[in-house]
C-alpha cells in the first residue's frame, strides 16, 4: 500500500499555496521589512525621535531640497521624521500585535466555550457579544478610553475590547460546525474530556478564519491607533505614532506636506500589505480541502 | 445512436478517461460499472459536454445521432441536452434547486425546449408527476425539494429528464444514496420508462447486481423454503427491448464488454472475474471474501504497460510492457473464462 | 478476560426520545428515534442490526458507545449498569466499547498524524509510557496492514480503505470488547470492502472481539454476521440467528428488504415484495404496527396495537398475522 502525496505535513502544503499568490507574498516581504525596521529602530534610527532641533524645522527630505542628515526632514518642531517613523512603527506594530493577543485568546477561549455549552452558556455569551457589537469599533474605544484615561496601555486595551465579540462569533460558528464531526465523536467514544475536545480535537480544525481574523484585526487595530491618536485620545506626545503625527501636522499640508503625506503613506503601505497577507492567508488556508481530494 | 471512439479526457497530466470505445444502439440498455477512479462518472459527463476547464476533452468519435458532439456550438448543445440527451444524477437533493419548487423546476425544460405555457404547461408537468409515480401530484407540484424524501426528490429528477422524451437517458448512480426499498422502486421505474418510451438508458453504477438485475427475464425464482408470495404482488419484469449489455471500467478504460447475463456467468478480464469474486455471496461460507489486493492507479502511478498489472493475479511480462487493446470486447492479453 | 459464554452487552428495552420544536406556538414533538431495542451479545459474536434511514441504528449506535443516555430501558456492559456506574467505572466501560464509523473521510482529525490519532485513547485512557505506547501503536498499525511511515503521515494522504484501517486500528488499540460498527464499509468500492471486511474477521478471529455490525447491505450481512436484528422505526421487528433468517424470512418487512436486495446470480433471487410508499416520518408515526400502513398482510387488529416479539419458528419476530 502506497499513500498517494509526496507533501508531508499541512504546514508544507499551506506554504506553498500561499506563495503562489504573488501580492501576499510580495506584501508579506514589505511587511517583513517593516517589523524588522520597526524592530530594529533604536539602533537604526539616526536621531532620537523627541529630539527638537529649533534651527532645523520643516526641513524638507533629502529628494526635495534637503540634506542627508534628516532623510524624511523634519516636523514642525524641529524632529527627525524618519526616527519618529521607525519609533511610530514600534508603537503601532506592537500596539496591533498586543491588542490581537488579547483580543483574541479570551475571545476564542469564550467562543469555544459557548460552542461546547449550547444550553446555558451560549445564549448569555453571545447576547453579551452582541451588545458589544452594537457600538462602532471607533466609538466604543472612544468610550473605553474616557473612562480609562489615554496612553498606550489603555489604547491597547480599548482596540481589544473592540475586537474580542468577533472572534467568539467566530470561534463558536467554526466550533459547532466541527463539534458534529464523526472524527470528534471518534475522540469522545475514546473518552476525551470536554478540555481535550475544545483544544486539541475541535480548536485546530477552527484556525483557518481565526487567522485570517487575526491578521484583518491586526490592520484594523493599526488604523484604530492612528484614529486614536489623530484625536488625541491614543498615545500621548511627545511619544512618536503615526496618527499622533497626522494630526500634529494638519495645519501645514500646504507649507511642508512631507510631515503629513509621509506618516500618512506608511499606514496605508502597512495596512495594504497586512491586508494583502490576510487574503493570501485566507486563499491559502481554505482552498486547501477543497484541493486534497 | 451512440458511438465513442477512444474518448480521452486529461485534467493536467492526469488522464481520467483514457481511451473508452462505446456503442449504444437505440432503445438499447447499457450498464456501465466501475469502482472509483474508474472513470465513469467523466465519461458521461464528457458526453454531455459538462467539463469544463482545466479539464480536456478529445475523442477520435463522438457522435449522437449521426451527430458530432464534440463540434456543437453551444447554442446547438444547449438544444439537445435536456432533450434528445438527458442526466439523472446521484443525490437529488443537491442536484436540485433547493430555492425553487419541484414543479418550477420540472417545468424550465419543457418551457425551454418544448415551448409550453400556461395551462398546458400544468397539465404536462403533472402528467409528468403521475408518469413517475409521485402520489398526490398536484400537492407534490408546489413543494420544495427539502420537504420531500430522497426517492421523492429522485422521482423528480427524472421527470425532468424525461420531460421531452429524450432519446438516450443517462443515470449516474440514480440508486446509490437511497434506501434499498426505495432502490428497487426507483429501478423499476426507470426500466419501465425505458420500455414505454423506446429510449436508450445508460446507467451508471458500482454495484453489479443492479446491472445484472436490469436484464431480469425469467420470473424470480423462490429461495427454497421462502413463503409463496401473497396476493397481487408484482409480476416479473419483462426484458428490455434491444437486450442489455454491460462495459466494465477500471481507471478510465472499458475492460470488458458484454450482453448481461453472460458477462457475469462467465467472465474474461481479470478484473471483471475478481470484482465477483469479491461480492459476499460468492464466498457464502467461507470465512474470508476473495479480495483483490491493492488499489486502483491514481495520478502518480499509472503503470506504463496494463493498468491492472500491478494488481492482476495473472500478470505476465508482456503485461508490464504494452497496453492491450480492446478486442472481442475484452482488454487483455490473456483472456481467460474463469467459471465465477 | 471474558470467558466464552460471558454476555458482553446486553440492552433491554433500549429506548431514546428526543423533543424536537415545531415552531413558536406548538407544542414540542417527541421523535421516537429508538423504541424499546432488547438483545444480547456474546464475546466473539457479531450481531448484525439492518434498517432504512429512520430506523434507529444510528441513535442505537450513540447508546451503545455511551455517547448518550437512554431515555428508558437499561444498557449492561460485562455485567455492569451503564445507567447507575459512578463516573470512574463508566470510563473503563468506555474502553470496553469502541467504534468504527461510516464516513472514512470526515472520521479522522484532518490535523493529526496518523500516530497522533492512535496515540489518544492511550493517551486518555492507560498509564503507558511513550515507548511502550508507540510499541502498541506499530504492532496494532502492522496488524490493520499499514506501514511503519504511514504513522507520520496525515489522513488526506490515504485513501478511503486505508482510512478505514486507520479507523479500525483506533478502535481496537484499547482491546475493547465490544466494537459498534457503523456502516463501516458502506462508502467503500467492492474490491476493498472486501479487503476491508477481511480485516474485520482477521481481528475477531485473534481477538474474540464482539461486534454490532450496523449495515443497511444485507449480502455484507449475510457475510459477517452470527445473529440479525431488523430494525424499523425504532423497534426490532425480526430479531434471531442470520442463517434461520435469510432461509425463512418471516416478518413481512424483512422479506420485502431481502426481495429488494439487487443479487447477482438469479439463483440468489428472492420472490419479489412490493411495498408501497415511503418511510413514514418519526414525527408522525402510524398507530399500532409501524409497518401496517405498507405491510402487504396488514389487518385490523394492526393498525391498533403494537405486536411485541413473540419467538416463532427459531427467532423472534413482532408481527400479528405471521
Amino acid at each position: 500500500m502506497s499513500a498517494e502525496s509526496s507533501l508531508p505535513s499541512p504546514a508544507r502544503e499551506f506554504w506553498s499555496g500561499f506563495a503562489a499568490n504573488r501580492g501576499a507574498l510580495a506584501a508579506l516581504v514589505f511587511f517583513g521589512g517593516v517589523a524588522l525596521a520597526a524592530l530594529l529602530a533604536p539602533w537604526i534610527a539616526p536621531h532620537d525621535p523627541v529630539e527638537q532641533y529649533r534651527t532645523q524645522m520643516l526641513v524638507p527630505p533629502v529628494w526635495d531640497g534637503g540634506s542627508w542628515r534628516f532623510i524624511f526632514g523634519t516636523d514642525e518642531l524641529g524632529r527627525d521624521l524618519l526616527s519618529r517613523l521607525l519609533h511610530g512603527g514600534r508603537v503601532s506594530l506592537g500596539i496591533g500585535l498586543a491588542s490581537v493577543l488579547l483580543s483574541m485568546i479570551p475571545g476564542v477561549i469564550l467562543g469555544l466555550m459557548a460552542a461546547f455549552h449550547q444550553r446555558w452558556l451560549s445564549p448569555v455569551v453571545m447576547r453579551a457579544m452582541d451588545i458589544m457589537l452594537a457600538l462602532p469599533g471607533l466609538l466604543l474605544a472612544i468610550c473605553v478610553i474616557t473612562v480609562l484615561g489615554p496612553g498606550l496601555v489603555n489604547t491597547v486595551i480599548a482596540i481589544a475590547i473592540g475586537a474580542l465579540p468577533g472572534y467568539t462569533r467566530l470561534a463558536r460558528a467554526a466550533a459547532l460546525a466541527e463539534i458534529e464531526r464523526e472524527y470528534v465523536v471518534a475522540s469522545r467514544v475514546a473518552g476525551a474530556g470536554t478540555l481535550r475536545l475544545m483544544f486539541v480535537a475541535v480548536l485546530p480544525n477552527c484556525l483557518a478564519p481565526l487567522i485570517v481574523n487575526a491578521t484583518l484585526s491586526f490592520s484594523a487595530a493599526i488604523l484604530e491607533t492612528a484614529g486614536l491618536g489623530f484625536l488625541g485620545l491614543g498615545v500621548q506626545a511627545p511619544m512618536a505614532e503615526w496618527g499622533g503625527m497626522l494630526s500634529s501636522a494638519r495645519d501645514y499640508i500646504q507649507r511642508a506636506p512631507w510631515v503629513v503625506t509621509l506618516p500618512g503613506l506608511t499606514i496605508l503601505a502597512t495596512v495594504l500589505s497586512v491586508n494583502l497577507m490576510g487574503d493570501g492567508l485566507r486563499d491559502a488556508l481554505d482552498p486547501k480541502l477543497k484541493r486534497v481530494s | 445512436m451512440l458511438s465513442i471512439r477512444n474518448l480521452r479526457v486529461q485534467f493536467g497530466r492526469f488522464p481520467a478517461v483514457d481511451g473508452v470505445d462505446l456503442d449504444l444502439a437505440a432503445g438499447e440498455l447499457l450498464g456501465i460499472v466501475g469502482e472509483s477512479g474508474s472513470g465513469k462518472s467523466v465519461t458521461m459527463l464528457a458526453l454531455m459536454g459538462l467539463i469544463d476547464a482545466p479539464g480536456v476533452v478529445s475523442a477520435d468519435k463522438l457522435e449522437f445521432q449521426g451527430r458530432d458532439l464534440l463540434k456543437l456550438s453551444p447554442r446547438e448543445r444547449r438544444a439537445l441536452i435536456g432533450a434528445d440527451l438527458a442526466m439523472v444524477f446521484q443525490d437529488a437533493l443537491t442536484s436540485l434547486n433547493p430555492s425553487y419548487t419541484v414543479g418550477f423546476q420540472i417545468a424550465e425544460s419543457l418551457k425551454a425546449h418544448r415551448g409550453l405555457r400556461g395551462a398546458a404547461l400544468e397539465a404536462r408537468v403533472l402528467e409528468l408527476l403521475e408518469l413517475v409515480e409521485i402520489p398526490d401530484p398536484r400537492r407534490r407540484f408546489k413543494a420544495y425539494p427539502h420537504e420531500l424524501s430522497g426517492g421523492m426528490n429522485q422521482r423528480v429528477m427524472i421527470a425532468m429528464a424525461i420531460a421531452c422524451e429524450p432519446r438516450l437517458l443517462i443515470a449516474d448512480e440514480p440508486t446509490t444514496a437511497l434506501d434499498v426499498t426505495i432502490q428497487a422502486q426507483i429501478m423499476d421505474l426507470l426500466l419501465r420508462l425505458q420500455r414505454e418510451q423506446g429510449m436508450g438508458l445508460i446507467m451508471i453504477t458500482h454495484d453489479l447486481a443492479v446491472v445484472a438485475e436490469m436484464a431480469r427475464s425469467e420470473p424470480p425464482r423462490g429461495t427454497p423454503g421462502a413463503p409463496l408470495p401473497p396476493e397481487g404482488a408484482a409480476p416479473p419484469r419483462e426484458r428490455p427491448v434491444g437486450g442489455a449489455r454491460v462495459a466494465v471500467m477500471y481507471a478510465g478504460q472499458v475492460v470488458e464488454t458484454g450482453p448481461v447475463p453472460d458477462l457475469f456467468e462467465l467472465p474474461r478480464h481479470p478484473y471483471t472475474q475478481a470484482l465477483l469474486a469479491a461480492i459476499p455471496e460468492h464466498s457464502r461460507g467461507a470465512a474470508r471474501l476473495a479480495a483483490l489486493p491493492g488499489i486502483v492507479p491514481g495520478a502518480q502511478d499509472r503503470p506504463a504497460g496494463c493498468l491492472l498489472s500491478p494488481r492482476c493475479p495473472r500478470v505476465q511480462p508482456r503485461c508490464v510492457a504494452g497496453r492491450p487493446l480492446l478486442e472481442q470486447g475484452v482488454r487483455c492479453f490473456f483472456p481467460g473464462s474463469a467459471h465465477v | 478476560m471474558f470467558d466464552d459464554e460471558q454476555v458482553l452487552l446486553r440492552a433491554q428495552d433500549l429506548a431514546r426520545h428526543y423533543k424536537v420544536s415545531q415552531g413558536l406556538f406548538k407544542p414540542k414533538a417527541t421523535v421516537k428515534a429508538l423504541d424499546g431495542v432488547s438483545f444480547s451479545l456474546k464475546r466473539g459474536r457479531t450481531l448484525a442490526v439492518v434498517g432504512e434511514s429512520g430506523c434507529g441504528k444510528s441513535t442505537l449506535a450513540r447508546q451503545l458507545t455511551l455517547i448518550e443516555p437512554p431515555s428508558a430501558g437499561s444498557l449492561e456492559i460485562a455485567g455492569v449498569d451503564a445507567a447507575s456506574a459512578p463516573k470512574d467505572m463508566l470510563k473503563g466501560l468506555r474502553r470496553q466499547v469502541q467504534m468504527v464509523f461510516q464516513n472514512p473521510f470526515a472520521s479522522l482529525n484532518p490535523r493529526r498524524s496518523i500516530a497522533a490519532t492512535l496515540d489518544e485513547p492511550l493517551l486518555i485512557n492507560t498509564s503507558l509510557g511513550k515507548a511502550e505506547r508507540r510499541e502498541r501503536i506499530e504492532a496494532l498499525a502492522a496488524k490493520v496492514g499499514l506501514r511503519s511511515e504511514h504513522l507520520r503521515r496525515y489522513p488526506h494522504m490515504f485513501s478511503g480503505g486505508q482510512r478505514q484501517r486507520i479507523a479500525i486500528a483506533r478502535a481496537m488499540i484499547l482491546n475493547p470488547g465490544i466494537v459498534v460498527a457503523d456502516e463501516p464499509v458502506s462508502a467503500l468500492d467492492l474490491s476493498i470492502q472486501a479487503q476491508i471486511l477481511n480485516l474485520f474477521m482477521d481481528l475477531q478471529a485473534e481477538y474474540r472481539t464482539a461486534y454490532v455490525f450496523i449495515s443497511h447491505n444485507l449480502s455484507v450481512v449475510e457475510h459477517v454476521a452470527d445473529e440479525l436484528m431488523v430494525m424499523y422505526l425504532g423497534r426490532a421487528v425480526e430479531v434471531g440467528d442470520k442463517t434461520t433468517i435469510y432461509a425463512r424470512p418471516l416478518h413481512p418487512y424483512t422479506q420485502a428488504l431481502m426481495s429488494a436486495t439487487p443479487a447477482l446470480r438469479a439463483a440468489d433471487r428472492r420472490q419479489r415484495i412490493v411495498i408501497k410508499g415511503e418511510l413514514p416520518s418519526p414525527l408522525n408515526p402510524p398507530s399500532g404496527c409501524a409497518f401496517h400502513k405498507r405491510c402487504p398482510l396488514a389487518e385490523a387488529r394492526c393498525s391498533a396495537e403494537p405486536p411485541l416479539l413473540r419467538t416463532v419458528d427459531e427467532r423472534q419476530v413482532a408481527c400479528h398475522v405471521i
